[in-house]
């Protein structure tokens, strides 16, 4: 209590304020964006491992490969997600019918599974590759098919959500107007909305694009599953490989010297690429015109009657049941096979570190998150603030296997090697984390009156006093969204945990590890303890929040 | 009870000046409005009195302390936002007792003065009541409720009225200022409602571009506007150009189709453009075919009669004028119809003369 007294009091003087954001912003710059791209300046400092590694034809062209590979299923995802994203979106902002709660936490489950576990399990209901003994569909579908029907699971989810967020913002009325004006549906929808939605594909394009790029612990177990991890890579699974000491791992075919200069090479690549990407994309989409002068309104009317709107609809919910949930809840059937023998004590150590990692990332991500956020939100029409919020997005657009490549190499220039394994992993899931807790906490803040807090400083309490007993209980459910949404991020990730430290056992990694030694069952039931695990907190966690909140009321 | 300075406050934000030397003295216990078309920087002025803007230069006195470098929550002078902003994760009572724990009054004591407040704005029995349960009328009550408590005599009120349904509006206006009065609070209120000035202030200042171009009470500022922008924004008028023939205990102007009309005394120079006003209620119609037209300013026909209830405004095109409106008692409302000639008159003492503005007189009148 003296405690928050005095920090209600210190909080009156403006420079205490101006020095615990300049803190935030100190942090904010060394600990997540400075190591996130520093990998770019060893281009410079080990350029005779890079040039080396570069000349080498074989390196060159599997790493010229892998990136082309990873861009081009990113894009194709981004584009399958757009066009069946859009009117799940519409189903789920403007429709309204019975099991609709249903279907919006059914559409978020993905993203509470670890990638780890939608690699097996996806490559379990397609293909049914040897070894495994539940019956799939057994398809014979190429490595780079497969890896698209993955990433479409876990990038859906947060395009609907994108989709959806500016769907609801956008007025009903305009439609209608455009209808009563003459339109029909199609051409107002078409004319009309489609074009307000801009900012919201914006958004969902490169956070699929991103979550697609990044992704590693999936991609990984998918092609180490039908046995070509040594022949067919994207960026982040080439980078894995290389580490990978298991047999047809890479770390066995090359020198350490052109590891290095392999992973600083393609990391380069990746980021450099991404970082193009995210500027280019923001610009085209602000430029981009849809045709408007051009109607066709016998097309239009015939479009919008009859049988064709509830096809779409059927087709989009079909797409969703059969490319997206049964894929993903596939791997329940190893339920109903006979229980194999888990290490428990294994799993449930890789479970604590898990959650020791993420936990601490969360809190850390909250604390240095809201006054960045605070600042963002409110200094939107100033240069520094537009700066920061541009800034933050870095870390989400860059794999998550480069950056832990970047991490890694920046904490060790500066002398904290791999016995700080355990911090350099945490320090790196903040990185990757902290952007999802600041973009929810910005928004939640954005909507919030600045009256609120002025009138409570009026009415006589300090600016933290008026930051924690009214802007706080305000936002404290988007603090909470934003903080179980990097829980569960971090959860999953095992790309830059594997970078930074390969032998930090989380529970990606110790399921990656058991998939690679062909243990199928033990991994699958691993899987299923960590869903549930996750699932139990999740729920708990909007029990609590929700229960409190009725309370009030 | 504390009298409110402002001593030449200044303040732009990026290239737009919201405060240009601004100058105000608000005495004890006074209920002043701030008057003036959006943008003018009415709420620039009342922000910088509570501290949530500060000056870029110029200094502000509560009680005769200069507070200028005091923080928002240490100057005891609490808003009351046109949203309201009640909390709305707290209840009514713990909005009302929002400022009382703040600063750690005795508890007891703090009950005491919330039950009072709550009481005094008819709400007692809504105390367990979320903020969104509560009707736009009764938010507001509540608003000021929590304002109360906080204890502070200097209230702000940023456009108190405005998220009102518009009878509710009207009503609320007497219940606010006698609460203030009851209080013995010294209120500035700020507003772009000039019914709602006129009717609630002890004194009126007429703000525009960061400036205070007349304070003094509300019929002051009706009757003897000080500038052709208030007497144009405070109540309707007509407004005639012409040129000075005579000035002295009355002026008199020559319109540039001959007409010569009358307005009060002036030290106007003969032969320099003038600017008169005259209020739409102060303007007389005389039948033409009644005796007294010769006594009449100008003459015209009438091209409208509009029906607004208690009164009526008759629309007169005058040849080389234009229209010239006449609010009169709707119980003349079928005395005129449109295509009757009538006469116009007034009584020179209620109509200002202005010297023609440098700037011109569109711009002098422009509301932005």
């Amino acid at each position: 209590m003296s405690l928050l007294k005095r920090i209600d009091e210190l909080s009156g003087s403006s420079k205490v304020r101006k020095a615990w954001f300049s803190f935030a912003c100190a942090i904010f710059l060394v600990v997540i964006v400075i190591p996130s791209i520093f990998v770019v300046t060893n281009l410079v400092t080990d350029w005779d491992l890079v040039s080396m590694v570069a000349q080498d034809e074989a390196i060159r062209s599997t790493i010229i490969g892998a990136v082309a590979n990873s861009f081009s299923i990113a894009l194709i995802v981004t584009v399958i997600d757009i066009l069946v994203g859009l009117p799940m979106a519409w189903i789920m902002v403007r429709k309204d019918f019975s099991g609709k709660k249903w279907l919006d936490t059914l559409l978020d489950m993905p993203l509470a599974f670890p990638t780890a576990v939608l690699g097996i399990s996806v490559v379990m209901f397609w293909v049914a590759p040897e070894g495994v003994n539940i019956p799939g569909l057994g398809l014979n579908l190429s490595p780079y098919m497969l890896l698209v029907l993955l990433h479409i699971l876990f990038t859906y989810p947060y395009m609907v959500r994108s989709l959806s967020a500016i769907l609801e913002q956008i007025d009903p009325n305009y439609e209608t107007a455009a209808m009563t004006l003459g339109a029909s549906r199609w051409t107002a929808v078409r004319t009309i909305t489609i074009p307000l939605f801009r900012a919201g594909l914006a958004t969902g394009f490169i956070l699929c694009f991103a979550r697609s790029l990044s992704e590693t612990g999936g991609t990984y177990i998918a092609l180490s599953m039908m046995d070509v991890k040594s022949s067919f890579f994207t960026g982040p699974s080439f980078i894995s490989w290389l580490k990978d000491t298991e047999p047809g791992g890479g770390a066995l075919m090359y020198s350490s010297d052109e590891m290095m200069g392999a992973q600083i090479l393609i990391s380069v690549v990746m980021i450099v690429l991404a970082l193009i990407l995210l500027i280019v994309v923001r610009r085209l989409i602000a430029r981009f015109h849809f045709p408007m002068d051009k109607v066709w309104p016998e097309l239009g009317r015939k479009v919008s009657r009859g049988a064709l709107p509830k096809a779409k609809d059927f087709v989009t919910i079909a797409f969703l049941i059969v490319v997206v949930l049964l894929p993903a809840f596939y791997i329940f059937m190893y339920l109903a096979e006979p229980a194999s023998d888990i290490d428990y004590g294994g799993l449930l150590g890789s479970i604590g570190i898990s959650f020791l990692v993420a936990g601490v990332a969360v809190v850390v991500d909250i604390l240095i998150g809201i006054p960045m956020a605070m600042y963002i939100a409110r200094h939107k029409g100033q240069k520094l603030g537009q700066l920061l919020d541009s800034v933050v997005n870095v870390p989400l657009i860059i794999p998550t296997t480069a950056l832990g490549v970047s991490l890694a190499l920046f904490w060790g220039s500066l002398g904290l090697d791999s016995t700080f394994a355990l911090l350099l992993v945490i320090l790196g899931h903040i990185s990757f984390t902290y952007p999802l807790v600041v973009r929810n906490l910005v928004g939640a803040i954005e909507e919030v009156d600045p009256a609120y807090e002025e009138v409570a400083m009026t009415l006589g309490a300090k600016p933290f006093q008026a930051f924690r007993k009214v802007l706080f209980p305000i936002v404290k459910s988007a603090v909470i969204a934003g903080g179980i949404l990097a829980f569960t991020r971090s959860l999953g990730e095992t790309g830059a945990t594997l970078a930074i430290s390969p032998t930090m056992n989380t529970v990606p990694v110790y399921i990656t590890n058991l998939v690679n030694q062909h243990a199928y069952s033990e991994a699958a039931m691993c899987s299923i303890v960590l869903i549930l695990i996750c699932f139990v907190i999740i729920f708990g966690l909007r029990m609590i929040t929700n229960r409190r909140s009725r309370r009030n009321a | 009870m504390p009298e409110i300075v402002l001593d030449q406050l200044c303040k732009s934000f990026d290239g737009h000046v919201a405060a240009d030397s601004l100058s105000l003295r608000i005495a004890d216990g006074e209920y002043v409005c701030i008057l003036g078309p959006t943008g003018a920087g009415k709420t620039t002025c009342m922000r910088m009195v509570c501290g949530l803007t500060r000056p870029d230069s110029g200094r502000v006195y509560l009680d005769g302390r200069d507070v200028t470098d005091d923080s928002v929550d240490s100057r005891n002078a609490t808003m009351l936002s046109q949203t309201y902003a009640l909390f709305p994760h707290l209840n009514v009572y713990d909005n009302v007792m929002f400022a009382p724990r703040i600063k750690g009054w005795p508890e007891d004591n703090s009950r005491q003065i919330v039950r009072s407040m709550l009481h005094m704005v008819h709400l007692e029995q809504k105390a367990d009541w979320k903020p969104d349960e509560l009707s736009g009328g009764q938010q507001q009550r509540i608003a000021l409720a929590r304002a109360l408590a906080s204890g502070s005599k200097v209230l702000l009120l940023d456009e108190p009225l405005r998220a009102l349904d518009a009878r509710l509006r009207i009503n609320l206006r007497k219940e606010l200022r006698s609460l203030a009065k009851e209080m013995r609070l010294t209120c500035i209120h700020v507003t772009h409602d000039q019914d709602e000035a006129l009717e609630m202030a002890d004194k009126i200042a007429v703000i525009r571009k960061g400036r205070i171009i007349q304070f003094g009470t509300p019929r002051d500022v009706f009757e003897n506007p000080a500038t052709p922008f208030v007497a144009n924004f405070v109540g309707r008028s007509n407004t005639l150009v012409g040129k000075v023939v005579s000035s002295g205990d009355e002026t008199v102007v020559e319109m540039p189709s001959g007409a010569r009309i009358s307005a009060r005394g002036s030290d106007l120079q003969a032969g320099s453009d003038a600017v008169v006003t005259v209020k739409t209620g102060f303007t007389k119609l005389v039948r033409a075919s009644d005796d007294q037209v010769q006594g009449a300013f100008l003459e015209g026909t009438v091209e409208r009669v509009l029906y607004e209830g208690v009164t009526i405004t008759v629309e007169v095109r005058v040849d080389g004028i234009g229209l010239i409106s006449a609010g009169l008692p709707n119980r003349k409302y079928d005395d005129y119809s449109a295509g009757d000639r009538v006469g116009i008159s007034w009584i020179p003492s209620k109509a200002s003369v202005f010297r023609m503005p440098p700037e011109g007189l569109e711009e002098e009148m422009r509301l932005d």
